[in-house]
């Protein structure tokens, strides 16, 4: 098979050197799908290394309570560690998180150092990369007004805390730096790790602390299954990254079958000639597919490798983006395999097919014509011959094109495919960055100062003097199983706008405003009671509002969600008009601007990064199908291109014959490719606001269209400019003594 | 440009593909003249160099040397778009293997030689001229078929037709009768040899002899070289064969000594 496919490249090394080429990068391209298999291999290979918690449970304190006594008692409970959980603000200003933890002794969430040595003294920390170098030293203030001197004694981290930047100290240390006695964290491992499992255990949790007289300030976190905590955030691009994987491959299914379907077809009169000296139908069919088969061959030898690549750099891409890990080479086998499938038999039905075809003709016909069918047998075809087109170069041109259905079709199929998938990709950037900036659309405040320490540790009083600030609470909640943001604020606050899409803004004890998005995806609208699972526990509001937030989140009055939380009066957020905290907040703290969040775009740039290297793969892909498709149509032609030229046509009436049939293609799949990216791209968002019950807003990128257009305009001219190029440059007799 | 002068005028043509050992010859220094109005008959046996010849005088393809004036044009040293007008104002080409445009009908292969030949005539003309080149070769009544609906005559005869509505001066016909039955040879032939009477020279490449020897001019090749030269019924080929010019032939307008 080898020496057969030796043999033909010396025959025609563009076109079958382009197949090949071509259709390797679909291969590699439909690697993409195994992006979410090679991301997630290397989160759960991490997370197992580290030992994360099924469950995490934040509490005030545990000062006065036994926590040993949790595990025995809990029947699901296989380890229970205690943490302390606090932050500090650096020298250079920078807030980070504090972790305590029994260094050296855990078996769950477990601190390794990549640089120097766990801390073992007071004092001594280990922090993650950037923070500070191993021998560094610096100040923090302790709650009592004291100050603790802390010596970097390592650098490194856990998997839980990655991307964040964190200090990890020891319990003591920790404690000292919180204020508390005890502990305010726990880290909890499971013997049965399912949902459900999970769910049951942390209620019992909740009751046992209740129980010992522990608050929980947040609902727990579950872990489930082994996964990391990020996992699901990566899961949602690698969906998205899947989708424009299922685009390549489609892409690549043209591709195969027109390559094949055409290096066939252009034997037809080879075939016909050694059917007539006898070799028979079935001994000719296998020699095509057989062709077909080594043309499939070296592009999986090509493509694999590609594939592999192109999923590892993109799930290297978003771990490093989002977790700052740096994961070894992984790959699909599934998808390696069912790409390879994919090519070798995709190569094998299509080539079975297109040499049934050639060998099924009439031996006489086949003989007869060079070029296949003669022109003017189909209906469509004679149809074609009574189109009123003007110039008799457009009418050929036509003409052909309906001839060369198969070829055609083929090519506008991929034109399709680019379009669609680079208005897919301008979509997602659009929806993005609407979506980010209609996040922020409602928010009045210029900054949110958090002090440290969990609960509810701010007095609601403190804001009383000060006109431009208010004190607030942004707890987590969970309203039918989702995850929301409950913030209490005042009934009159300035802090957000109070225009709502229906209904009012609360007034009452008991009522709230949710986000619109999550209350249609939850199916609750104004005047319906919703039951809202707080730390606490269970609270019923009754919803007068809906609000135009974007994410997922239930307003309600903050003397009301202080008293459910059980800490009337209390808040744990300082909301300012201004962009500086508001001056009456001392100590520590954590400020959040207005400015910051529409600033910071890292996030969504990654993202349109990955986007844009798919999309490029994609558009490259059908690139060069097309660019195929042509080179194999223009040379296909060029004894009727070289016979022109003999009677007078020069090299721009054979450019005009060619893109007068590429024009039509390039404007049909335009028109198909801008609808498919519409309906693409809204139904991806679509997925994506189902997905997360809220409203993201989808916004097509109508601002793209007239650079899509000019690049598959300009790219198909150009691409028929070079392939007429090519075709003019030999001596028409030449040329037409080939023919002969 | 002299109205009596040749309308071939070779001289040295040489062309050949590839360098050094690997080269291959397709014809060697020829040196002919052609005459105004002639049916010159170029006859040889496969790889004898008549096809390369008749594509030279064509000019759809050029020689590697020498010197090549057709109709008082040196073509052998135009750009390829330059040669492509001059072939559309003045030849006519006729393949063996007719080379139609096979999605355009006998009518509109016709009218688009006339289009690349001159854009400035009017559609209408365009298609009065066609349509008159068509009923020289007697298929005015299939003008709508496509050459996938003639016979190998018809679509001969539309080549034909393709070839004169430009009224071109000269007219090179390779291997014309090729494809088609001794009748239909015979007809074509006569058809091409009528066109002199209206002042174009006619250029016929065949194997045929015998239609051959109907012409004014006859040049026999053999090696990608001239081996016998009949004009005006006078055997030519002593001074095919020498390099020594007679006098009495140099005195001739219509042919010079080949060397």
């Amino acid at each position: 098979m080898i020496r057969r496919l030796l043999r033909q490249l010396g025959r025609a090394p563009v076109r079958i050197l382009t197949s090949v080429v071509a259709l390797a990068l679909a291969i590699g391209a439909i690697g993409v799908l195994a992006v979410p298999t090679v991301a997630t291999s290397s989160l759960r290979s991490t997370a197992a290394d580290d030992g994360v918690p099924q469950i995490v449970v934040p509490v005030v304190d545990t000062a006065s309570f036994d926590v040993s006594s949790l595990a025995p008692a809990l029947a699901n409970v296989d380890r229970l560690e205690a943490e302390v959980l606090t932050d500090v603000v650096l020298g250079d200003g920078r807030a980070v998180d504090v972790v305590g933890a029994d260094l050296g002794a855990q078996q769950i969430d477990v601190v390794a150092a990549d640089q120097g040595r766990l801390p073992v003294e007071r004092g001594e920390v280990l922090v993650t990369a950037g923070i500070a170098l191993v021998g560094d030293r610096f100040d923090v203030p302790l709650a009592d007004r004291t100050t603790l001197e802390m010596t970097v004694v390592g650098v490194g981290g856990t998997t839980f805390w990655s991307d964040e930047d964190v200090v990890f100290t020891s319990i003591e240390t920790a404690a000292a730096l919180a204020g508390i006695d005890g502990a305010n964290w726990l880290v909890v491992r499971t013997l049965d790790t399912s949902s459900d499992a999970l769910r049951a255990t942390s209620r019992d949790l909740r009751a046992a602390l209740a129980a010992g007289g522990v608050t929980t300030s947040s609902l727990p976190l579950t872990i489930p299954g082994g996964r990391h905590p990020i996992e699901a955030d990566i899961d949602q691009i690698s969906t998205l990254v899947g989708l424009l994987g299922i685009v390549a491959g489609l892409v690549a299914l043209v591709l195969l079958a027109s390559t094949v379907n055409t290096l066939i077809t252009e034997r037809s009169r080879e075939v016909a000639i050694m059917r007539a000296l006898g070799a028979p139908g079935r001994l000719v069919r296998r020699r095509l597919r057989r062709l077909a088969l080594g043309i499939a061959a070296a592009a999986v030898l090509i493509g694999l490798p590609l594939g592999v690549l192109i999923s590892n750099l993109i799930a290297r891409l978003l771990l490093d983006e989002f977790l700052g890990i740096t994961p070894g080479i992984a790959v699909s086998l599934p998808v390696m395999a069912g790409s390879a499938l994919f090519a070798l038999l995709g190569a094998r039905l299509v080539a079975a097919r297109a040499a049934w075809r050639v060998t099924s003709r009439p031996l006489a016909e086949a003989l007869r014509d060079r070029s296949g069918a003669p022109f003017g047998q189909r209906l469509t075809e004679r149809l074609s011959v009574r189109l009123p087109l003007a110039g008799l170069l457009d009418r050929a041109a036509v003409r052909n094109g309906v001839h060369q259905r198969a070829r055609s079709l083929a090519m506008l199929a991929q034109i399709t495919a680019a379009v669609a998938a680079l208005m897919v990709i301008a979509s997602l950037a659009t929806t993005a960055t609407g979506y980010n900036e209609a996040i922020i659309e409602p928010v009045q405040w210029g900054s949110r100062t958090f002090v440290p320490g969990p609960g509810l540790d701010i007095d609601a009083s403190v804001a009383d003097d000060d006109p431009r600030s208010e004190v607030g609470a942004d707890i987590d909640g969970e309203v039918a199983g989702w995850e929301v943001s409950v913030m209490g604020f005042a009934s009159e606050t300035k802090m957000i706008d109070r225009s709502m899409n229906e209904g009012r803004w609360f007034a009452n004890p008991g009522e709230a405003a949710i986000s619109t998005g999550f209350a249609e995806r939850i199916g609750v609208g104004v005047g319906d009671d919703i039951e809202v699972d707080l730390a606490s526990g269970l609270q019923t509001y009754t919803i007068v509002g809906l609000h135009p937030d974007r994410d997922r989140s239930v307003f309600v009055d903050i003397d009301e969600l202080a008293a459910d939380m059980l800490l009337p009066g209390m808040g744990n957020v300082v909301m300012s008009l201004d962009d500086q905290p508001p001056s009456y907040l001392t100590g520590e703290l954590q400020v959040q601007r207005l400015s910051d969040l529409s600033d910071d775009d890292s996030g969504t740039t990654a993202i349109l990064l990955i986007f844009t290297a798919i999309g490029a793969v994609v558009v490259a892909v059908a690139g060069l199908a097309v660019a195929s498709g042509l080179a194999v149509g223009v040379y296909e032609r060029r004894h009727d291109f070289a016979a022109l030229r003999a009677i007078g046509a020069r090299r721009r009436h054979i450019f005009r014959l060619v893109v007068a049939e590429l024009v039509p293609l390039g404007v049909a799949g335009i028109g198909i490719g801008l609808i498919a990216g519409w309906w693409g791209s809204a139904a991806i968002i679509e997925s994506f606001e189902a997905s997360n019950a809220v409203e993201i807003g989808f916004t097509y990128a109508t601002g793209a269209i007239p650079l899509t257009v000019g690049v598959v305009l300009f790219g198909t001219v150009a691409l028929g400019a070079l392939m007429v190029r090519r075709v003019s440059r030999r001596p028409a007799a030449v040329v037409l003594r080939g023919a002969a | 440009m002299e109205l009596n002068s040749p309308l071939v005028q070779a001289r040295d043509v040489t062309r050949k593909w590839g360098r050094g050992t690997a080269a291959q010859l397709g014809v060697d220094r020829i040196h002919l003249n052609i005459g105004r109005g002639e049916l010159a008959s170029i006859v040889g046996p496969s790889g004898s160099g008549k096809s390369t010849l008749g594509a030279l005088i064509a000019g759809i393809d050029t020689p590697s040397s020498g010197s090549l004036v057709v109709d008082g044009t040196r073509i052998d040293s135009l750009s390829n778009d330059r040669l492509a007008r001059w072939r559309g104002d003045t030849v006519g080409i006729v393949f063996q293997d007719f080379h139609l445009i096979p999605t355009l009908t006998a009518e509109e292969n016709i009218a688009l030689a006339a289009q690349l030949a001159d854009r400035s005539v009017r559609r209408a003309e365009r298609r009065d001229r066609s349509r008159a080149a068509l009923a020289a070769v007697g298929l005015d009544s299939k003008a709508r078929r496509l050459p996938s609906q003639l016979s190998g005559g018809e679509q001969q005869r539309v080549a034909i037709a393709r070839a004169i509505v430009t009224r071109p001066r000269l007219i090179v016909a390779d291997e014309p009768t090729g494809s088609l039955d001794q009748a239909s040879g015979h007809e074509v032939f006569e058809l091409l040899a009528g066109l002199t009477g209206s002042g174009t020279t006619v250029v016929v490449i065949t194997h045929d002899r015998e239609l051959a020897a109907g012409a004014d001019r006859q040049i026999a090749m053999l090696d990608g070289r001239i081996a016998t030269h009949t004009a005006a019924g006078v055997d030519m080929s002593p001074f095919v064969e020498t390099d020594v010019r007679s006098p009495a032939v140099a005195a001739d307008a219509d042919l010079e000594p080949v060397r």
